[in-house]
C-alpha cells in the first residue's frame, strides 16, 4: 500500500480507538466532563459540538496524519512508527487538554489530563502501528 | 415499521442469513472434526492450517489461541475496571461529593467490583492454565476443546450485559446525535447495589439494567463452570501413564482444587441469582419478610462467595509456588505439604461464608464456630507462607521482574492475610465491619498477591508465548513501582478503618482527608505501573529481541528446565529447521519487527 492511503487507513482505526475511549469516559462520569464540547472548544466551535464533532473525525483520519506522514521521519523514539506515533501525538495533547480544559477543575481535572493523554497515546500508537503494518515496514 | 416484527422473528431471519452464508461459501470445509480440524472439499489435499486472519481468532478451539483470548479479554476488563477505581479514589480525593454525584459513585464501586472479580481475575487465571496446563502436562489440548471455545465465547456476551448501563448509554449517546428519540437507551442505569447484590435493595431498586446484569452474571457463572469441568476432567484424563498424581505440578494441582471449587460454589450463584431474578421480577417473595428473609440471600450468596474468594487466589498460589523456585535454583520446599494446604484450603472454604454476616445478629454460638473455622483457614495459608520463605532460604535468587513480582507478592500476603485473622475474630469484626480496614484487608490480597502472581506469569512465559524477550529495566521498576503502590494505596485503608471510615460511602468528615489522598497518590501509582506494563508487553511483542535460546531463565543448571519450555525448545528447533536451508538465522537484525508469519502469535 502507498504512504497517504496506509496514513489514512490509520487514522480511521486511530480515530475509532479514540472516540470509544472518549464516550467510555463520558458515560463512565455520567458526563461530569462533557467531552463533547471539550472537543467542540478544542475545534474551535463551543457552542456546536455537532460540527465541532465531525472536524474532530475529519481531523483525526486526515489532517493529523498527513502531519504525521510529514513530520515521522524527523520524530524521536524511531524507528518504530507506533513509538514515534506516541510522541505525535503527545504533542497534539497540550494544546487539547489547553484549549479544552473549560471549567473542569480541582481533582477532576487530574483524571481528565491523564485519561485525555491515555488516549491521545491510544490514538498515536494505533496510527503509526496500522501504517508501519500497511506499510509493510518494521 | 420493525416494532410491528416480533424480536424473535428479527433474530431467526438473522440466524437463517448467517447459517446460508456459511453454507454457501464457496471455500466452506467440507466437514469438520470433533477436534476442530477440517477437511477440505479438493479431493486428496486435506488442509490442516488455521484459517487466517480474524476469523482464526472466532473459530479457533486451539488451547493456546484461546489462552490468548482469556488473557486479552481479562486485560481489557481489568483496564475498565481500574477506570472505575481511578474514579473511586478521585472522588475520595476531597471529603464533599465534589467530583460525580452518590448515585454514580454507588454505581462505580458496584461495577468495579463485579468486573475485577467475575471478569478479570477468573478469565486471566483460566487463560494463563489455558495456555500452560496442556503443555505442562503434556497433553496435545484440553479434554473438551470445543467447550473451551464456548467458554470463552460466552464470557464477553455476560460482560456486556453486566456492564449494559453503561453500553446502552454510549449508543444512545452516539444515536442522540441523530434527530432520533433516545429515551429507549436511557432506560437501563448502570448497577449501584453494591456486587453483594444484597436484598430488600436488589429487590426494590426500580433500575430494570439490575435484571440485566443478574442474567449476564448467571451466564459468566455458567461459561466459569464449564472452564472449571473442562480443567478437571483434563487433570484426570489428559495426563501420559508416567506422570501420577505425586509428579502432578504444583500449578496444575491448585488448577484441579480452584476448578473443583468452582464446580461446587458457581451452581449455587446461578440459582441464587435465579430466584433474585424471581423476586424481582415475577413476584415470588425468596427474600422478602414473609418468605426466607433479607438472611436467606446472604447465606446464600456468601456460600458462593467465600469459596470465591479461593477461587480468585488459588491460582495466583499456584503460579507463585510454581516461579519461585525458578529463580532460588531450589526445589520447592514441602511440595507435598503445599498441595495439602490447597487441598485444605480449598474445603475449609465452604465452611467459613458467615464470618461476613457476623454483624448480622445471628445466634452467637453460630457465630463462635465460624470463628472457629475462620481462624483455621490461616493454618494453610501459613504453611504455604513459611515453605515459600524455606525455598527461598540458602537459594541463588536472581532478582528478575518475576521474583520481585512474587517477594512483593508474598510481603501482601503477609500483610492481607493476617488482617483477616484479625476480621475472623467476632468481638474485633463487629467494630471493624463496614469500614475501610475490610476494604484494605481483601484488596492487600486482589491487588497485591493476585495481579503480582499474574504479572510475574506474564513475565516468566512471556518469551514463550511471544518469542520475543521484553524490556528487563523497565519490567522491574514497573514490578517495584506496583508492590509500593500497593502498600502505599491500602495501608492507609486499614488505618482509616480503625479510625472508623465507613466503606460504600462518597463523602466522608473532614479528618480523614490526608489519608485518603495518601490512598489516591498511591491508586495512581498503581494506575502508572499498569500502564508501565501494558506498554512493555504490547512494544516486546511487537518489535523485542527474538528468543534464539529456549533456556531463557537458565532453568537446565538447576534441573528446572520443565515441560512447557522443553515444548518450546522443540518449537525452535522446528522452526531453524525450516529456515535454515534459506539462509543463516542468525542474520536477521534482532531488533526488527520479522516479515516471517509464523513469527506471530503461536501458530
Amino acid at each position: 500500500m502507498k504512504r497517504f492511503p496506509s496514513a489514512v487507513a490509520g487514522g480511521v482505526s486511530a480515530t475509532t480507538v479514540m472516540t470509544l475511549l472518549l464516550l467510555l469516559l463520558e458515560v463512565e462520569t455520567r458526563s461530569a466532563m462533557d467531552i463533547f464540547y471539550v472537543i467542540a472548544r478544542f475545534i474551535g466551535t463551543p457552542n456546536d459540538p455537532a460540527v465541532g464533532f465531525a472536524l474532530f473525525v475529519v481531523a483525526g483520519v486526515v489532517a493529523w496524519p498527513l502531519l504525521f506522514l510529514a513530520l515521522e521521519p524527523y520524530l524521536p523514539r524511531g524507528p518504530d512508527p507506533a513509538a514515534r506515533g506516541v510522541v505525535f501525538a503527545s504533542l497534539l495533547w497540550v494544546p487539547f487538554v489547553i484549549t479544552g480544559r473549560g471549567d473542569i477543575g480541582g481533582p477532576l481535572l487530574v483524571l481528565f489530563s491523564a485519561y485525555t493523554l491515555f488516549a491521545h497515546w491510544a490514538y498515536g500508537f494505533t496510527l503509526g502501528a496500522v501504517y508501519g503494518r500497511l506499510l509493510d515496514r518494521p | 415499521m420493525l416494532d410491528t416484527i416480533p424480536g424473535v422473528a428479527l433474530a431467526a431471519i438473522g440466524l437463517a442469513v448467517l447459517a446460508a452464508y456459511y453454507r454457501l461459501r464457496s471455500d466452506r470445509p467440507a466437514m469438520s472434526f470433533a477436534d476442530g480440524g477440517t477437511a477440505s472439499v479438493t479431493v486428496g489435499l486435506t488442509g490442516t492450517e488455521k484459517p487466517a486472519g480474524i476469523l482464526r481468532w472466532f473459530t479457533t478451539v486451539d488451547h493456546k489461541d484461546i489462552g490468548l483470548l482469556y488473557i486479552l479479554f481479562g486485560t481489557a476488563a481489568a483496564l475498565w475496571g481500574a477506570t472505575d477505581a481511578m474514579m473511586i479514589r478521585t472522588e475520595l480525593l476531597v471529603p464533599e461529593s465534589a467530583v460525580w454525584n452518590v448515585e454514580t459513585y454507588n454505581a462505580v464501586f458496584t461495577t468495579h467490583g463485579f468486573t475485577m472479580l467475575f471478569f478479570f481475575v477468573t478469565p486471566v487465571f483460566t487463560g494463563i492454565a489455558n495456555y500452560v496446563l496442556p503443555l505442562l502436562l503434556g497433553a496435545d489440548d484440553l479434554a473438551f476443546p470445543r467447550i473451551n471455545a464456548i467458554a470463552f465465547w460466552l464470557l464477553p456476551p455476560s460482560l456486556v450485559m453486566v456492564r449494559g448501563g453503561l453500553i446502552t448509554d454510549v449508543i444512545g449517546m452516539v444515536v442522540g446525535v441523530l434527530p432520533v428519540d433516545v429515551t429507549l437507551f436511557e432506560a437501563l442505569e448502570p448497577v449501584a447495589m453494591g456486587w453483594t447484590m444484597y436484598t430488600p435493595l436488589s429487590v426494590e431498586m426500580a433500575n430494570p439494567q439490575i435484571s440485566v446484569a443478574l442474567l449476564g452474571l448467571h451466564l459468566s457463572g455458567v461459561a466459569t463452570t464449564m472452564a472449571a469441568i473442562n480443567f478437571i476432567v483434563t487433570v484426570f484424563t489428559e495426563r501420559p501413564p508416567e506422570l501420577g498424581w505425586d509428579k502432578l505440578d504444583i500449578f496444575s494441582w491448585n488448577i484441579l482444587v480452584t476448578s473443583a471449587l468452582i464446580l461446587l460454589a458457581f451452581p449455587l450463584l446461578g440459582s441464587t441469582l435465579i430466584m433474585l431474578l424471581l423476586d424481582r421480577n415475577f413476584g415470588t417473595t425468596f427474600f422478602a419478610i414473609e418468605g426466607g428473609g433479607p438472611m436467606l440471600w446472604q447465606h446464600l450468596f456468601w456460600f458462593f462467595g467465600h469459596p470465591e474468594v479461593y477461587i480468585l487466589v488459588l491460582p495466583a498460589f499456584g503460579l507463585v509456588s510454581l516461579i519461585l523456585p525458578k529463580f532460588c535454583g531450589r526445589r520447592l520446599f514441602g511440595f507435598r505439604f503445599i498441595v495439602y494446604s490447597t487441598i485444605a484450603i480449598g474445603i475449609l472454604s465452604f465452611g467459613v461464608w458467615a464470618h461476613h454476616m457476623f454483624a448480622t445478629g445471628m445466634d452467637p454460638r453460630l457465630r463462635a464456630s465460624f470463628m472457629a473455622v475462620s481462624l483455621a483457614i490461616a493454618i494453610p495459608s501459613a504453611i504455604k507462607e513459611f515453605n515459600w520463605i524455606a525455598t527461598m532460604w540458602n537459594g541463588r535468587l536472581r532478582l528478575d521482574a518475576p521474583l520481585i513480582c512474587i517477594i512483593g507478592a508474598m510481603s501482601t500476603f503477609v500483610v492481607g492475610g493476617i488482617t483477616g485473622v484479625f476480621l475472623a475474630s467476632v468481638p474485633v469484626d463487629l467494630v471493624l465491619h463496614d469500614t475501610h480496614y475490610v476494604v484494605g484487608h481483601f484488596h492487600l490480597i486482589v491487588v497485591g498477591v493476585i495481579p503480582l502472581a499474574m504479572i510475574a506469569a506474564s513475565y516468566y512465559w512471556f518469551p514463550l508465548i511471544t518469542g520475543r524477550m521484553y524490556n528487563q529495566r523497565l519490567a522491574r521498576a514497573q514490578t517495584v513501582l506496583l508492590i509500593i503502590g500497593t502498600f502505599v494505596t491500602f495501608i492507609p485503608l486499614l488505618i482509616l478503618g480503625y479510625m472508623g471510615m465507613p466503606r460504600r460511602y462518597g463523602i466522608y468528615p473532614t479528618e480523614f482527608i490526608t489519608l485518603n489522598q495518601i490512598a489516591s497518590l498511591g491508586a495512581f501509582l498503581l494506575g502508572v505501573s499498569v500502564f508501565l506494563w501494558l506498554v512493555n508487553m504490547i512494544q516486546s511483542a511487537r518489535v523485542g529481541p527474538v528468543v534464539r535460546d529456549a533456556d531463557v531463565w537458565n532453568l537446565k543448571e538447576t534441573g528446572q528446565f520443565t515441560r512447557e519450555w522443553q515444548w518450546f525448545e522443540d518449537r525452535l528447533e522446528e522452526r531453524r529447521g525450516k529456515v535454515e536451508p534459506e539462509g543463516d538465522p542468525g542474520s536477521e537484525s534482532e531488533t526488527t519487527r520479522a516479515v516471517d508469519p509464523d513469527d506471530d502469535a503461536e501458530s
